[in-house]
């Protein structure tokens, strides 16, 4: 039984792969991005872990502008795609427009919170 | 009033009314401004006693206890004799008190006089004012029960008397040990001065004792372990109640108002047969020729009426360290200097009081800093501190409690107030990830559109 479930899972995993490499570079550029997003979000959690919370209004600027800018790059990421339909009509650039827009805001809230 | 009249007829006989009436007006004008300089009572500004009401069983007290009333007298204090129940008695005339100290000098008294009863003297003592009581073999339940109000019990036996078969007193005429001579005094410079008293203390009296709940009675002096009370003519049929050094020959109490008592079991002891003889303690031995009873009773009376061992603080005062003007708020982690000027009342002046354990609460509802005051030997306590991470509203309070000396309790009240938003540090350490976190994530961004723009 264990081995047919690693053959399995391995298989699962050649299979996502394969898949995932056929997506465009463009939405691999953004994916990576929003790792990077998360990764820095992560590694600022588990230091308020180690140190605590003190300056707790700072804490929640440094991974809001993470969690923030990830999430704006996820919708970036839905709008460029062409094989969503419910935005067959966006033009690319707008998406991307939007998607400055809305960091440039995040990042002022950002700075401002910051202490 | 027979000075102005005697003015009045040499002014009206030798010039014109007209005139006369002039000298007349100006005369009552500056005997009226003399006035305020007649009253001279107890005061805040002088805190000995000045007029004392001594109650006496028959005036022949008065000689036979000279030499006790006339040391009062040379010290400066009003004695009125009265005997105890004289009708005409009164402690106080339209709610103000016209005595400043009471003396018990009549122990058989079943009633005091009309106005004056046991609720009324202990009015007087809650009131602040002094009291002496003095019992004897013949004490009656009046003068019991004003003990027993002040913490201290006399022996329930009304024939039982003091007899120490040790450490009685040599003499030729009384052989039953009733007359003790006790040295076993308390410990104390400020009660009993500072010349130790080298003879014993003569005494002959009924015995107490201490309510053991009572925290505020001492005894002064106290019997030797081998006396116990008892009839001395007749045979004991069963153990004392009271023996040894739990026996209280002369006890003192200083109530939460500051106001002294004194409560002794033998009026013998104020006596002149006392004053003057001379004291051989069967124990030891050695004969004084004077026995101590001058000393200590003149020390003691120093004591109860407020000669020595008063004390008041003044002049609290409290400043930002670098600062001379009192803040009406104080910031969380501020150095702050605070200052107390506490003074010793001599008898006649207000000395400087020296000691090192005075102390200084910072309290909100728990001392958050508790400072001991440093002095400068002329009365100046100061001392600096941190305020605490704490805010809220404090009190600076100095609770000052010392055996013999009168009990000081000062409160001021501030506020304490935290940090506004400008006074923090500009840049938090701990905080240095996050403010790299969100330089890297604007960093980031900038590079991400970069590359997603000009990616073919």
């Amino acid at each position: 039984m264990a081995r047919s479930t690693s053959k399995d899972a391995q298989a699962l995993f050649n299979s996502l792969r394969s898949a995932y490499s056929a997506t465009p570079t463009s939405f691999k550029i953004i994916d990576l991005y929003v790792g990077f997003a998360v990764f820095t979000a992560l590694i600022q959690v588990v230091y308020m872990a180690i140190v605590g919370s003190f300056p707790f209004n700072s804490f929640l600027s440094g991974v809001l502008s993470c969690v923030g800018t990830a999430v704006l790059a996820v919708c970036l990421r839905i709008q460029v795609n062409k094989e969503n339909k419910e935005f067959k009509d966006l033009p690319p650039e707008r998406a991307f427009a939007d998607f400055v827009l809305c960091n440039l805001v995040l990042h002022l809230v950002i700075m401002n919170f910051l202490g | 009033m027979q000075l102005v009249s005697a003015c009045t007829k040499t002014l009206l006989d030798s010039r014109g009314k007209a005139a006369a009436m002039e000298k007349f007006s100006i005369s009552i004008l500056l005997i009226i401004s003399l006035l305020p300089f007649l009253c001279s009572s107890f005061s805040q500004e002088s805190p000995t006693d000045r007029r004392i009401l001594v109650l006496l069983d028959d005036f022949s007290l008065k000689s036979s206890h000279s030499i006790f009333f006339s040391s009062l007298k040379s010290r400066g204090f009003d004695l009125d004799f009265k005997l105890a129940d004289d009708p005409k008695l009164a402690l106080q005339r339209y709610g103000q008190y016209l005595y400043d100290g009471l003396v018990l000098f009549s122990p058989s008294v079943e009633r005091f006089g009309v106005a004056l009863d046991l609720a009324a003297v202990l009015d007087f003592v809650d009131s602040g004012h002094d009291l002496i009581v003095a019992a004897d073999a013949s004490a009656s339940d009046l003068i019991k029960s004003i003990a027993t109000e002040c913490g201290v019990d006399f022996d329930e036996d009304p024939s039982a008397l003091v007899i120490d078969h040790k450490t009685f007193a040599v003499s030729e005429i009384e052989g039953d040990h009733t007359l003790i001579a006790a040295d076993d005094f308390i410990q104390s410079d400020v009660i009993l001065g500072k010349t130790k008293i080298e003879a014993p203390v003569l005494f002959k009296g009924i015995a107490h004792s201490i309510n053991g709940a009572n925290g505020l009675a001492l005894k002064v002096l106290s019997a030797s372990p081998s006396a116990y009370s008892a009839n001395p003519s007749s045979k004991l049929s069963s153990p004392p109640s009271l023996t040894g050094s739990t026996i209280s020959l002369v006890s003192v109490m200083q109530a939460r108002n500051n106001a002294r008592i004194m409560i002794t079991g033998s009026l013998d002891m104020f006596s002149n047969r006392c004053f003057r003889s001379g004291v051989q303690n069967a124990e030891s031995a050695i004969k004084y020729d004077k026995s101590g009873n001058e000393q200590f009773v003149a020390e003691l009376t120093k004591w109860i009426f407020h000669e020595r061992g008063h004390l008041k603080a003044v002049n609290v005062r409290h400043h930002k360290l670098g600062e001379t003007d009192e803040p009406a708020m104080y910031r969380i982690k501020d150095d702050l200097e605070f200052y107390v000027e506490i003074y010793e009342w001599s008898g006649k002046s207000w000395e400087p009081y020296v000691a090192n354990d005075a102390q200084v609460q910072f309290y909100m509802m728990s001392p958050y800093v508790l400072k001991t005051l440093s002095t400068d030997q002329k009365g100046l306590y100061h001392t600096t501190f941190k305020v605490p991470d704490v805010y809220g509203v404090f009190q600076f309070k100095v609770e000052y409690e010392r055996l013999g000396y009168t009990s000081l309790s000062l409160s001021k009240q501030i506020p304490v107030r935290p940090f506004r938003h400008n006074e923090y540090e500009r840049f938090i350490t701990t905080a240095f990830p996050y403010y790299g976190a969100s330089f890297a994530t604007m960093a980031g961004f900038f590079i991400f559109s970069f590359v997603y723009l000009y990616n073919k």
